[in-house]
């Protein structure tokens, strides 16, 4: 998978801009395209990455080596963060407060201009192998990772039991993970 | 193990339930199964973030980053003043907070039609513009055809603002005064960006500008002119604490423009925090440190200058800093509009006025009659020091309150 040298964040906890700087260059366009999936709106995207990079530099010990790959706990801080964003805007349009942003909003159906950065082959293979999962694995993992519904939430807006809920997750996450290892090969 | 796999994906979801996760996290400490399941989980879910469609960047989302990495000004030389000091010793926090009336004024207050409608009219041209601007629009992703043909079919708001100030203004009547903050706080620098995605070549940065001058100039206007859109201002109502977060989002990094002076801001001092309740009383702020922009957006030597939001500095209160190196004659300029000592030129009836509705919005937010007793405090003023010119607005701090929504 993508990943960024953990050195990166030894030189970031030692106070050095540079590594930020880097760091910023190779991977926030994963934690941005990540945000922006989930919210569907550039700016909030933005404040999501500028506040992971700003916790990051105040409070780099959030992270420990022991706590996996730098890179993964990015992505996780940065899904957790933006569906925090997602549910609150979620649940003031459910009390009836309007959203300017929501309301009005345009037709964007059209080419995004500034969506021209192409395809790491890793990112292209993680792409191709969950569009190819079954529709109810990937439409249950959507919903759960792209859009923080909980199992409960899901069982009801789908139908399902619980359990089905939770092994069509594990079930698409362990496809995705033999689909990549295949598409490798 | 099966459980445990499933508890570690859960855990990283963030949808195990809390005292699950407390005991979860008491396992990761001492089971080395439990914690081999969470670092899976996590890379399952890197996986899956992965497969979001790539978008990229604006090019000044980088610069705003890296720019959190720079040393922070030094602010305990102005925080050591004897203004400061005096603040501190003086300022006493109140229960009841501001909650609209003194600055909410209806649109039927203004006497002259022509300048009702002029009011009406900016604000309707905003509605039409927030959309063309925000997160999902097209301007956002890069187009931004459909924004500059809706720019270029009305006028430049610029030419609204000259024609609202142009106007025989009576500058004691609290309508006008309304009309001078709608026209004065936000609307230079939305004039400003509007006009420069409308004539030349756009950019993503300059749109976003121009979506939270939009969002916060149309709250100011709802804010001062109760009855022209009510049931937006009840929404608006409807959001309770606003946080620090909401006006670090828009000056960090940001350019800001009165008129056609520009400056680049800098801020490192924010704190994390509600700093309003009620939306009318987050209004009275924002357009408070507009206004201080506003103010040395003309005069900075190097065209920097700082916006700073302190909380522990003085007890009970939010300080508001806004700080430029300046030359003495610009200083001698801003020295002579705040204490009046002369009749300002006609080039710098805007800053007294600008001045005056900071006045104005000290009254309503502390809720004191006498503009006086608030100097004599040091609640509001300017300072010289080392060459850099120091303008600041105390407001009161909201007690013992969680984290502000950031709406």
């Amino acid at each position: 998978m993508a990943t960024i040298n953990t050195d990166l964040w030894y030189r970031i906890k030692d106070g050095d801009s540079t590594a930020l700087a880097e760091l910023y260059d190779g991977f926030a366009g994963a934690m941005f395209s990540l945000s922006l999936e989930i919210l569907g709106d550039r700016w909030e995207a933005e404040e999501v990455i500028q506040d992971v990079f700003a916790y990051l530099w105040r409070k780099p010990d959030a992270f420990a080596t022991g706590k996996g790959k730098f890179s993964s706990w990015l992505l996780v801080l940065t899904r957790n963060r933006s569906i925090d964003r997602y549910r609150s805007r979620k649940r003031r349009l459910d009390r009836g407060e309007s959203d300017d942003t929501l309301q009005a909003r345009e037709d964007t159906s059209q080419t995004d201009g500034a969506q021209q950065a192409t395809l790491s082959d890793e990112r292209s293979h993680l792409r191709t192998a969950f569009t190819i999962l079954p529709t109810e694995q990937r439409q249950v993992l959507e919903l759960s990772y792209f859009k923080g519904m909980n199992h409960i939430e899901i069982s009801e807006a789908l139908n399902l039991s619980l359990g089905t809920v939770k092994s069509r997750i594990r079930l698409g996450i362990e496809k995705l993970r033999l689909s990549l290892s295949t598409l490798r090969k | 193990m099966e459980t445990l796999k499933q508890q570690a994906l859960d855990y990283t979801l963030g949808v195990l339930p809390k005292e699950e996760s407390i005991l979860f996290e008491a396992l990761l400490e001492q089971d080395e199964d439990a914690h081999k399941s969470l670092v899976e989980a996590q890379e399952d879910c890197a996986r899956l973030s992965l497969t979001a469609p790539p978008s990229r960047l604006g090019e000044e989302v980088r610069s705003r980053i890296i720019e959190q990495t720079h040393p922070p000004m030094d602010m305990d030389p102005f925080l050591g003043t004897i203004e400061m000091k005096r603040l501190r010793e003086n300022f006493s926090a109140f229960e009841n907070r501001y909650s609209g009336g003194g600055g909410a004024v209806d649109l039927s207050d203004i006497s002259l039609t022509a300048l009702k409608d002029e009011v009406s009219v900016s604000y309707e041209n905003l509605l039409k513009i927030m959309p063309l601007v925000s997160g999902d629009s097209r301007a956002a992703s890069g187009d931004f055809s459909k924004l500059q043909q809706e720019l270029r079919s009305f006028g430049s708001f610029s030419d609204g603002i000259d024609k609202t100030l142009g106007f025989e203004l009576n500058e004691e009547d609290p309508a006008t005064r309304s009309v001078l903050r709608s026209a004065l706080a936000t609307l230079p620098s939305l004039s400003f960006f509007s006009d420069r995605i409308r004539q030349q070549d756009p950019s993503l940065g300059d749109t976003r500008r121009l979506f939270y001058l939009c969002r916060d100039q149309l709250k100011i206007m709802r804010a001062s002119f109760r009855d022209l859109d009510p049931q937006r201002l009840i929404e608006d109502e409807k959001l309770r604490l606003h946080g620090a977060g909401l006006l670090q989002t828009k000056w960090w990094g940001s350019e800001h423009a009165f008129f056609s002076s520009t400056g680049k801001v800098r801020c490192g001092h924010f704190f994390e925090g509600p700093v309003t309740e009620r939306c009318v009383e987050f209004a009275e702020y924002d357009a408070n440190m507009y206004c201080l922009a506003n103010l040395l957006a003309s005069r900075s030597q190097d065209g920097e200058f700082h916006m700073e939001l302190m909380k522990d500095a003085v007890p009970g209160c939010t300080l508001a800093v806004a700080t430029a190196k300046m030359d003495d004659r610009k200083h001698a300029s801003l020295e002579s509009i705040i204490h009046g000592i002369r009749k300002p030129s006609a080039d710098m009836i805007h800053d007294q006025y600008l001045w005056t509705l900071i006045e104005d919005s000290m009254i309503r937010g502390h809720q004191c009659d006498r503009l006086s007793d608030l100097r004599e405090q040091q609640a509001y003023g300017c300072r010289r020091l080392n060459g850099y010119t120091y303008l600041w607005f105390a407001w009161p701090a909201i007690p013992n309150a969680q984290d502000g929504a950031d709406a």
